[in-house]
């Protein structure tokens, strides 16, 4: 099945250059719905609208962290289909068994290129 | 009362009775005898005032020793001059990084945003990419204001491993604070310092191998309905090997 191109996607990043970075790698992809959040507490509260198809979310933020705002979509029986990726510098791998078992769809480390963005898109939501 | 004034007294006491002409015998033999325990007072009390005289001599070198040691470790300055200075330092990185990648982003979105059919293009890619060698000047300068901060660091760690030597102090053990509590429990490690401790390859591997959400798996519009949710899937022992492979 196609991915729909013109699906809203939430971008969560307490630094405002790294979503700038996103935002711009998935226009370039053709994504042009992008929203963005500065933590999860802000993230969660968007997500409660119930119009985003795909999180994109840093790990170390506050007051609420991307590994909990992880937990608080997967424990929400409106939200928990969301496809979840996380893009963190938390690389140990304590970080990414405890994201998978959280219920992650994917996980990008920091620094990352255009093409492993797209990798993990295609891997997530289908090619496109 | 001090002790040799107690001494002198005894003593006086004792003289003054000799003097009286006692004539019983057991008498004298109990002043002989107090005679004999009041030199046996005098002399230990003797040697109990240069002992407790050593030990405050001791203590009081000590406390000198102490007073020096603080003094070379120049508190003042380090509180008045050189960790205000690293903080301003290490501020004026920030801003100097933050402000090269907006002027280096906003050339490069300048750039995405042009068309290139239009008849200037070439000559606008050639100015905004000028606009970024130059940004890129602040790695020189970011590199100098770090050093000076490492040298700061290194000058109070030198400082603080001389005084520990000094004073003999052992590490103590200290309760966790709350917030270092809080980073345990929600895994806030920070960035590694000789890059990603688990490479984006294995992690890949990590998701490759197992659980639903791995492959291809639909936005939440699209999902067929008989799909578990992404947070039944678990790692097992295979996936965490392909972590370390």
């Amino acid at each position: 099945m196609a991915v729909d191109m013109s699906m809203n996607i939430l971008v969560v990043d307490d630094y405002q250059t790294m979503i700038r970075i996103i935002r711009n790698l998935l226009k370039q992809l053709g994504f042009e719905n992008v929203d963005e959040a500065k933590d999860g507490q802000e993230a969660l509260g968007l997500l409660r609208s119930g119009k985003y198809n795909l999180v994109i979310s840093d790990w170390n933020m506050e007051p609420m962290t991307g590994f909990e705002l992880l937990k608080h979509v997967r424990a929400d029986d409106k939200l928990k289909r969301t496809p979840f990726i996380m893009v963190t510098a938390e690389s140990k791998t304590e970080n990414v068994i405890a994201a998978k078992q959280a219920g992650v769809n994917n996980y990008i480390v920091k620094p990352f290129n255009a093409q492993t963005l797209k990798a993990k898109l295609v891997s997530v939501i289908g090619d496109f | 009362m001090p002790s040799p004034e107690v001494v002198l007294k005894v003593r006086d006491a004792l003289a003054s009775l000799q003097r009286a002409d006692l004539k019983d015998p057991r008498l004298i033999e109990v002043l002989n005898l107090s005679e004999q325990l009041v030199e046996a007072m005098n002399s230990f009390f003797g040697s109990m005032d240069r002992n407790v005289y050593g030990e405050l001599r001791y203590i009081a070198a000590y406390i000198a020793r102490t007073r020096g040691e603080i003094s070379a470790l120049r508190p003042n300055d380090l509180r008045e001059s050189r960790i205000p200075q690293a903080g301003a330092e290490l501020d004026a990185v920030v801003k100097n990084t933050e402000d090269a990648t907006h002027t280096i982003m906003s050339a490069a979105e300048a750039v995405m945003s042009k068309d290139p059919g239009e008849p200037d293009f070439a000559a606008f890619v050639n100015d905004r990419m000028l606009e970024i060698f130059e940004a890129c000047s602040f790695q020189d300068i970011t590199g100098q204001r770090v050093r000076k901060v490492v040298d700061t660091l290194r000058h109070i760690e030198e400082r603080v491993a001389r005084f520990a030597h000094v004073m003999g102090a052992q590490d103590a053990q200290v309760e966790p604070t709350e917030d270092e509590r809080r980073k345990k429990a929600l895994l806030l490690n920070g960035p590694s310092l000789n890059g990603p401790e688990v490479k984006q390859d294995a992690i890949d591997a990590l998701f490759t191998k197992s659980g639903p959400q791995s492959s291809g798996q639909a936005p939440p519009s699209q999902a067929p309905p008989s799909q578990a949710p992404p947070s039944q899937a678990s790692s097992s022992q295979g996936d965490i090997d392909a972590l370390f492979a």
